[in-house]
C-alpha cells in the first residue's frame, strides 16, 4: 500500500470494506441468476453422446457448437422467428394505438362515463382468458373473414385471428398504464393547445403522444415478451403447424418420446435472444417507464 | 422538460447501464434483419417443398419428382390434405418420400401435408377434430380411436378395409375396429414393450434370460451383488410406470380382466389389483432408487453405461442407444418378454404392443371433393413398401403389413415382430386403452407415483382413491 492510501484513514476503509461486502453480495446474487443460464449453455455445447456416456455432471470431452446448428435447422427456427413477428409486430403497435387513443379520451376529454370506462377496461384484465376458450373457439369457427386476410375464410387458423385475440386481451393493460401515465402531464398542456386551434385529434398526436415515448416504450418491451411467449393462443386457435410461433417450434424438437435435451437446451437459448434484444434496444426508455415519477425535478 | 430529459440520460449513463448501446444492437438488427430476409425471399420465389430445411417444412404441396413413373394402374386424381404428427426430421423425410410415391402412383394428384409436432397434435386433437382437420390425419389405436370413432368425428373405412384387409393379421383388425363393429384406421407401426438389457452383460457375468418370477428375482439378486442396479427405472413424466403395470396385470389377471379394468367394467378395488401392486413390490427394490427424478432417457443412460442391468421399456429405446456416437452400442442391445408369473394367463403371452394408425376425419372442409383421394391414400398407407419408407426413418416403430419387406430388419426388429406374432392378446399401452383424463398427470400417473413412493403399504385405500377417481369423471367429452 502506498502512503496516500494509508494516509486516507479509516473513514475510507470503512468505505472500501462496504463496498467489498456490496460487491461479494452483488457477485453472488448475479452467479445464482446465471447459473441456470450456464448450465444450458454448458449442456448445449456438448454432443449427446458424451452426456450419455458420462453423465450431465461429469467434464466435457468435446465442445462445440452443432447442436446449435442441429437445433436451428431441425426446428426450422428461422421461419418460426418470422411467424412470431407476423404476429408480435402488429398485435403490438395496434394495440399501443388503439390502448393510448381510449387513455387519451379518459384522462384529457371529461366525460361522465370515463371512470366506468377506465373499470371496465382494467377489469377485463382480471378475466382469465382460459375461461373464454370454448366459446371463442366457436366464434371463430363461426365469424367469416374476406379472403385478402383470411386464407380458409375464417377466424380460425389464422394469423389475423391471433393478432386480433392478442388486441383484445393487451389492450386493457395498456389502457390502464398509459391513463395512469397521462394523468401526470400538466392539463395546462391541453389548455394551451387549444389556444393555438389545434383539434382534439390534434393534440392527441402532436401533444400528448410524443411526451408518452418513455411509456410507449416501456409498454412496448412488455408486450412484445408477453406476446412473444405466448403459448395459448396459437395451440387453441391454430391448427396448422407451420403457422404457429417460435415458442412451438421447440415443440418439434422432441419427439413422440426420443428427445436430445442438448439440441434443446440450445434452441432454447436461442428461442430467448430476441426478448433479450428488444430489452437491450428498450432499456433506456424502460427503465425510464419504470422509474416514472420517482423524482420530483 | 427538456431539461430534465437530458439530465435523467446523462444519470442512467453515468450508472453505466448502457454498456451495450442501445444504436448498436438496433444497428445490429437491422443488418440481422437483411441477412435474414435474403434467403427467405429467395425461397419463397422457389416451390417451398424443394427448397424448405429438411425439417418441419411450412405445408407446400409435394410436387412430384422429375422422373415421374408412368402410371401402372387408374390412379386416382385431386387433392388430399394430410394432418400428420410426423415432426422429427427424419420422420418429415419419410413423410416426403411416401407423399413423391403417392403422387408417383397416382399421376395428377395433389399432397397438401400439415405436419405439427407430437406433443401438441396430441393435446389439441379435440379442438382440431371438431374444427377444420385435414382429410386424413395421424392417431392411435384402441380407446383414443374408438372415442373419437364413436363421437362422430371420424369417418368409417369398411370399403378400404375391405381391399386391404388381408395384408393384416387379427390383432391388426380388432386394434382398427370401433365399438359399432366398423373400421376406422388402418395401422401402420406397432412397437412392444419388453425387458432390454445389454448382451454383453450378460455374457460376462453369466446371467441367464429369466422365464419365471422366481428366476427373475434371482436374477435381480444377483445383479445387485455384482454391484449393478438389476432394474434401471425413470418415472419423472409419470407414464413409464404404466408400461410395468400393464405387464403385471395381464401376466396375473389376463387380457380381459385388464381391458375391462381400464374402460370401467372392473373395479380398482378388486383383489386381482391388490395382487398387483404386491408383485410390483417384490421388485420394487431392486429399481433404480432415483426413478422419481429420472426422465426415461436418463434412466437408460444407465443401461447403456452398463451401471443397470434391465429396462423394462418400449422398443423406441433404440433412439437412444443409436445417440452414442458408438453403434456397437446397439447391436448390444437385446430383450427377452417379461418373465411368466405361473398363472393361467402366462398362455396368452399378451403385452403391449401400441400401434399407430391412419384415420379420415369427418370435418374436414374439403372432405367431400377429396374423398376418393383421401382413401386412396389410407390404401397406400397399408402397403408394406410404403411403410417400409417410413420405417428406414423411423426406425423403432415396426411395420404392420404382412407384405412388408422384413429382410432389411435388423436383428433386435425381427425379434420385435416374432414376439408380438407370438402374442395372443395385444394391448395399447395403459393411456391409449383407457380415458385421457383417467390416465393423465392427475389420474393413473399420480397415483403409480404414489405407490412407488411406498411399495409395501397397505394399498386399500390407494385402490379406492382410483376408483372413486374414475366414478368421479364426468361424462366423456371431446
Amino acid at each position: 500500500m502506498t502512503a496516500t492510501s494509508m494516509a486516507g484513514g479509516s473513514s475510507r476503509r470503512r468505505i472500501r470494506r462496504g463496498r467489498v461486502v456490496l460487491h461479494a453480495f452483488l457477485i453472488t446474487m448475479s452467479l445464482i441468476w446465471i447459473f441456470p443460464l450456464a448450465w444450458c449453455f454448458f449442456t448445449a455445447m456438448r454432443p449427446l453422446s458424451d452426456t450419455i456416456l458420462h453423465g450431465y455432471f461429469s467434464w466435457p470431452t468435446t465442445l462445440n457448437f452443432q447442436n446449435f446448428i442441429d437445433g436451428w435447422t431441425n426446428a426450422n427456427l428461422g421461419y418460426y422467428y418470422l411467424n412470431t413477428l407476423i404476429v408480435a409486430v402488429p398485435a403490438v403497435i395496434i394495440t399501443l394505438i388503439l390502448a393510448s387513443l381510449v387513455a387519451f379520451a379518459l384522462t384529457r376529454v371529461r366525460s361522465r362515463i370515463n371512470l366506468f370506462l377506465l373499470m371496465m377496461f382494467t377489469a377485463g384484465n382480471l378475466l382469465p382468458p382460459q375461461v373464454i376458450i370454448v366459446p371463442l373457439y366457436h366464434f371463430y369457427l363461426a365469424i367469416p373473414i374476406p379472403k385478402p386476410l383470411s386464407s380458409n375464410g375464417l377466424l380460425y387458423d389464422q394469423y389475423i385471428g391471433i393478432i386480433l385475440i392478442h388486441i383484445v386481451f393487451q389492450v386493457g393493460f395498456c389502457i390502464f398504464v398509459l391513463s395512469n401515465y397521462m394523468r401526470t402531464l400538466p392539463k395546462e398542456l391541453n389548455e394551451a393547445a387549444l389556444v393555438d386551434g389545434a383539434s382534439i385529434f390534434r393534440t392527441y398526436r402532436s401533444v400528448i403522444l410524443p411526451l408518452c415515448t418513455p411509456a410507449l416504450a416501456a409498454l412496448g418491451t412488455l408486450e412484445f415478451t408477453f406476446i412473444y411467449n405466448d403459448f395459448f393462443w396459437a395451440l387453441l386457435l391454430i391448427k396448422t403447424g407451420s403457422k404457429r410461433p417460435i415458442t412451438s417450434a421447440l415443440n418439434n424438437l422432441q419427439g413422440q418420446f426420443f428427445t436430445n435435451y442438448n439440441i434443446l437446451a440450445a434452441a432454447a437459448l436461442m428461442v430467448a435472444i430476441p426478448t433479450i434484444i428488444v430489452y437491450i434496444a428498450l432499456q433506456r426508455q424502460f427503465i425510464r417507464g419504470l422509474t416514472l415519477g420517482s423524482t420530483k425535478g | 422538460m427538456a431539461n430534465q430529459d437530458t439530465t435523467r440520460r446523462e444519470t442512467l449513463s453515468m450508472t453505466g447501464l448502457r454498456s451495450v448501446s442501445r444504436r448498436d444492437v438496433l444497428k445490429g438488427m437491422a443488418v440481422v434483419a437483411g441477412a435474414a430476409a435474403v434467403p427467405t425471399i429467395l425461397a419463397a420465389c422457389s416451390s417451398g417443398a424443394t427448397t424448405a430445411p429438411a425439417s418441419v417444412a411450412p405445408p407446400a404441396s409435394v410436387v412430384p419428382p422429375a422422373s415421374v413413373a408412368p402410371a401402372s394402374a387408374a390412379g386416382v386424381t385431386g387433392t388430399v390434405t394430410v394432418g400428420s404428427n410426423h415432426s422429427d426430421a427424419s420422420e418429415v423425410k419419410g413423410m416426403t418420400a411416401i407423399n413423391a410415391a403417392f403422387i408417383a402412383a397416382n399421376p395428377g394428384v395433389t399432397v397438401t401435408m400439415n405436419p405439427v409436432d407430437h406433443n401438441t397434435f396430441q393435446n389439441q386433437i379435440g379442438a382440431y377434430l371438431q374444427g377444420t382437420p385435414e382429410d386424413d390425419f395421424t392417431w392411435f389405436s384402441g380407446y383414443r380411436m374408438r372415442f373419437f370413432a364413436s363421437k362422430g368425428l371420424t369417418t368409417a373405412i369398411d370399403d378400404v378395409w375391405a381391399k386391404v384387409s388381408s395384408n393384416f393379421t387379427g390383432a391388426f383388425a380388432t386394434a382398427v375396429t370401433a365399438d359399432d363393429g366398423k373400421v376406422y384406421g388402418i395401422p401402420v407401426d406397432y412397437y412392444p414393450w419388453a425387458v432390454f438389457y445389454r448382451k454383453s452383460v450378460f455374457s460376462d457375468k453369466g446371467y441367464t434370460i429369466p422365464a419365471t418370477w422366481a428366476d427373475f428375482k434371482t436374477l435381480c439378486t444377483k445383479m445387485q451383488t455384482d454391484g449393478l442396479i438389476p432394474i434401471t427405472f425413470g418415472d419423472k413424466d409419470g407414464w413409464p410406470a404404466m408400461g410395468t403395470f400393464d405387464i403385471l396385470d395381464l401376466r396375473l389377471n389376463g387380457y380381459d380382466f385388464h381391458t375391462q379394468l381400464l374402460t370401467g367394467k372392473q373395479k380398482w378395488t378388486d383383489a386381482k389389483v391388490t395382487t398387483v401392486f404386491q408383485k410390483w413390490a417384490e421388485i420394487m427394490p431392486f429399481h433404480d432408487k432415483t426413478y422419481a427424478g429420472l426422465t426415461w432417457e436418463k434412466a437408460c443412460d444407465t443401461l447403456i453405461q452398463k451401471k443397470s442391468g434391465m429396462f423394462m421399456f418400449g422398443l423406441f429405446l433404440t433412439g437412444e442407444f443409436s445417440s452414442t456416437g458408438t453403434p456397437a452400442d446397439l447391436a448390444d442391445l437385446d430383450f427377452f418378454p417379461f418373465p411368466a408369473m405361473g398363472t393361467q394367463y402366462d398362455a396368452e403371452n399378451a403385452l403391449d404392443a401400441p400401434i399407430d394408425i391412419w384415420m379420415v376425419s369427418a370435418k374436414s372442409p374439403t372432405l367431400q371433393a377429396d374423398l376418393d383421394a383421401a382413401k386412396a391414400y389410407m390404401e397406400f398407407w397399408s402397403k408394406g413398401s410404403t411403410q417400409l419408407l417410413m420405417f428406414q426413418n423411423q426406425p423403432g416403430f415396426i411395420p404392420t403389413a404382412n407384405d412388408a419387406d422384413s429382410s432389411s430388419y435388423d436383428p433386435l426388429t425381427k425379434k420385435a415382430v416374432q414376439i408380438v406374432s407370438q402374442a395372443k392378446k395385444i394391448t395399447q399401452f395403459l393411456d391409449r386403452d383407457s380415458r385421457p383424463d383417467f390416465a393423465g398427470a392427475n389420474g393413473m400417473q399420480a397415483f403409480l407415483q404414489k405407490f412407488l413412493a411406498n411399495p409395501t403399504q397397505d394399498t386399500t385405500a390407494l385402490q379406492a382413491e382410483i376408483q372413486a377417481y374414475w366414478e368421479a369423471l364426468p361424462p366423456a367429452t371431446v
